[in-house]
């Protein structure tokens, strides 16, 4: 029992070409073959975010509006795709590479902060579209601008906490992956995108609700916060970020290691 | 309830076992899906009893100095896999202790972790990193895994294009020179043609001259009498013998004997039936 530290492999240094290798290999197994290869990456994620914007820009005329529209919708809708798209695959992950898991002995945090990588790497190529085409058009270049990277670090931490979670977990209970990808569906419609709290409801605990009680949410306002409105963030809201990502973490991180010990037998 | 693994208290090439303990549970006690869970737990309050455990290692003691050569040798599910990846840190013990000392490479599962669409000379680098190696270090010898995988220009095709045999000798190529101070290999050597089979003892040989020191897991008696000087003998989870290969090995082949008369490996079948439908989450059969 006394050495039951000694007997994790948790010492990442010594592993920093594994990571790099199943971060390289994650980017091109995908698309390997392809002929637009790695810009599917953006592809996919701006074909959507037009098909959301001709839905509830075009053809559900909201009941309240925003100049520049498209702009206001895409700068919180890069945070959602992240997460959207990062948590399935973390969960999967664990799984999906199994035969590393009981082939060699390594940190098993390596697979899904890999595909957390993957994905950050993704959303940050996007985030520099929408963040060039939103200062360009909105005219928000200014000091502001220089808490994006903090958010943006902020959000990619509390990523990472929950791929820790998802992927541990499911690794176990094969349903977690299933219930992560219907939780997404709804967790998407109440997290503040095409809205602003204040434009669908006047009642004070609602909007409160709204805006604090999805984690997501003050995300997806302070990244529009600053490139849409060329503000500063709150101080509640960057307070709230950091408390909600170092939780995420810290308790991501104690789970995985409590749930990857018998990985290379279970799986 | 846990035991350690610790790297480099020992001088390298050493493997110590210390009441190591590690038992498996048949499959479907993992409780794979929330449903079976809560089935489970339902079970369990009406007194259904769990699957049986099968010892891997019941409080084996064991040292193992550098430079030596052992063979383990048992029945199959006599946790003779199991010890191997509890050497090589896969599977951690439930009690006790291992030491290891240097670096070990395991050749388990020779080729599982090859990705198909990437060539062998991608696949290279993904084996060395898997064991631990930095990029340089695998540049460095890049070449000469290349050339003692004879795979000439396939080296640059996707592995699909392999044969079965070529997976083997790139598989092997890569773990023969991570200069490693612990050599685990586990029955792989039993595939592949001859010649190079050949090659690959003679490329081990080469490697315990060198001072490392091998764990060979094998039903190969022919072949553990070549490499091996040392045999231990694992019968439910102990040892049951531990000496000179010819002495050890003869009681093995006695103890498989004794048990061949009636009907041979029913204990495998019992194991299955008594426990449920899955395989036994070791993998332990080997």
């Amino acid at each position: 029992m006394s050495s039951t530290s000694a007997s994790r492999p948790s010492d990442l240094k010594g592993h920093g070409f594994l990571f790099q290798q199943l971060v390289q290999r994650e980017l091109r197994q995908k698309y390997q073959g392809s002929v637009l290869g790695l810009l599917w990456y953006l592809v996919n994620p701006l074909l959507l975010l037009g098909a959301y914007y001709l839905m509830f820009g075009v053809v559900l005329k909201p009941g309240f509006s925003h100049p520049a529209y498209p702009l206001f919708i895409m700068t919180a809708m890069v945070v959602w795709l992240f997460v959207q798209q990062t948590l399935p695959a973390a969960g999967d992950s664990l799984l999906a590479q199994a035969a590393l898991l009981r082939k060699a002995r390594f940190p098993r945090e390596i697979i899904p902060t890999a595909v957390v990588t993957v994905q950050a790497l993704t959303f940050a190529a996007l985030l520099a579209v929408v963040a060039v085409l939103t200062v360009a058009f909105r005219g928000t270049l200014g000091f502001p601008l220089l808490l994006l990277p903090v958010v943006v670090l902020l959000l990619i931490l509390f990523v990472q906490g929950l791929a820790l979670a998802i992927s541990g977990l499911h690794a176990h209970f094969r349903d977690v992956q299933p219930i992560v990808g219907a939780i997404l569906v709804p967790w998407f419609f109440v997290t503040p995108i095409f809205y602003r709290p204040t434009d669908i409801t006047d009642q004070s605990l609602a909007r409160f609700a709204l805006e604090w009680l999805n984690p997501v949410a003050p995300f997806a306002e302070a990244v529009r916060t600053i490139l849409y409105d060329g503000n500063v963030p709150s101080a509640e809201t960057l307070v709230y970020l950091v408390v909600v990502s170092a939780l995420a973490l810290g308790i991501g991180a104690a789970l995985f290691r409590r749930l990857q010990r018998d990985l290379a037998v279970m799986l | 309830m846990s035991g350690g693994y610790e790297q480099d208290r020992v001088p390298a090439g050493t493997i110590e076992l210390e009441a190591a303990t590690r038992s498996f549970r048949v499959q479907a006690d993992a409780g794979r899906t929330l449903k079976e869970l809560v089935l489970r737990s339902g079970a369990r309050r009406k007194g259904v009893r769990g699957p049986e455990e099968v010892w891997a290692l019941r409080g084996v003691d064991l040292r193992i100095e550098p430079g030596e050569t052992v063979a383990i040798v048992g029945r199959n599910g006599a946790g003779k896999s199991s010890t191997l990846r509890v050497l090589a840190g896969i599977v951690p013990l439930d009690g006790g202790v291992v030491r290891i000392g240097g670096h070990v490479a395991a050749l388990l599962d020779l080729a599982a972790g090859f990705s198909r669409d990437f060539s062998g000379r991608e696949n290279i680098m993904m084996g060395g990193a898997l064991y631990g190696l930095t990029r340089r270090q695998v540049e460095e010898r890049l070449e000469e895994m290349v050339a003692f995988s004879e795979l000439g220009e396939f080296v640059d095709l996707p592995l699909k294009a392999y044969s079965s045999g070529m997976l083997v000798r790139l598989a092997f190529a890569i773990v023969a020179f991570l200069d490693a101070d612990v050599l685990l290999i586990d029955e792989v050597l039993a595939v592949g043609d001859g010649a190079f089979q050949r090659k690959c003892e003679e490329r081990i040989a080469a490697q315990v001259a060198g001072g490392s020191t091998l764990v060979l897991v094998s039903h190969d008696l022919s072949l553990i009498e070549r490499t091996c000087r040392r045999t231990v003998l694992l019968e439910g989870g102990r040892v049951a013998a531990d000496g000179p290969t010819e002495v050890v090995l003869q009681q093995y082949v006695r103890l498989l004997e004794g048990e061949a008369a009636p009907v041979r490996g029913t204990d495998h079948l019992a194991e299955v039936a008594a426990g449920t439908t899955g395989p036994v989450t070791g993998e332990d059969e080997a």
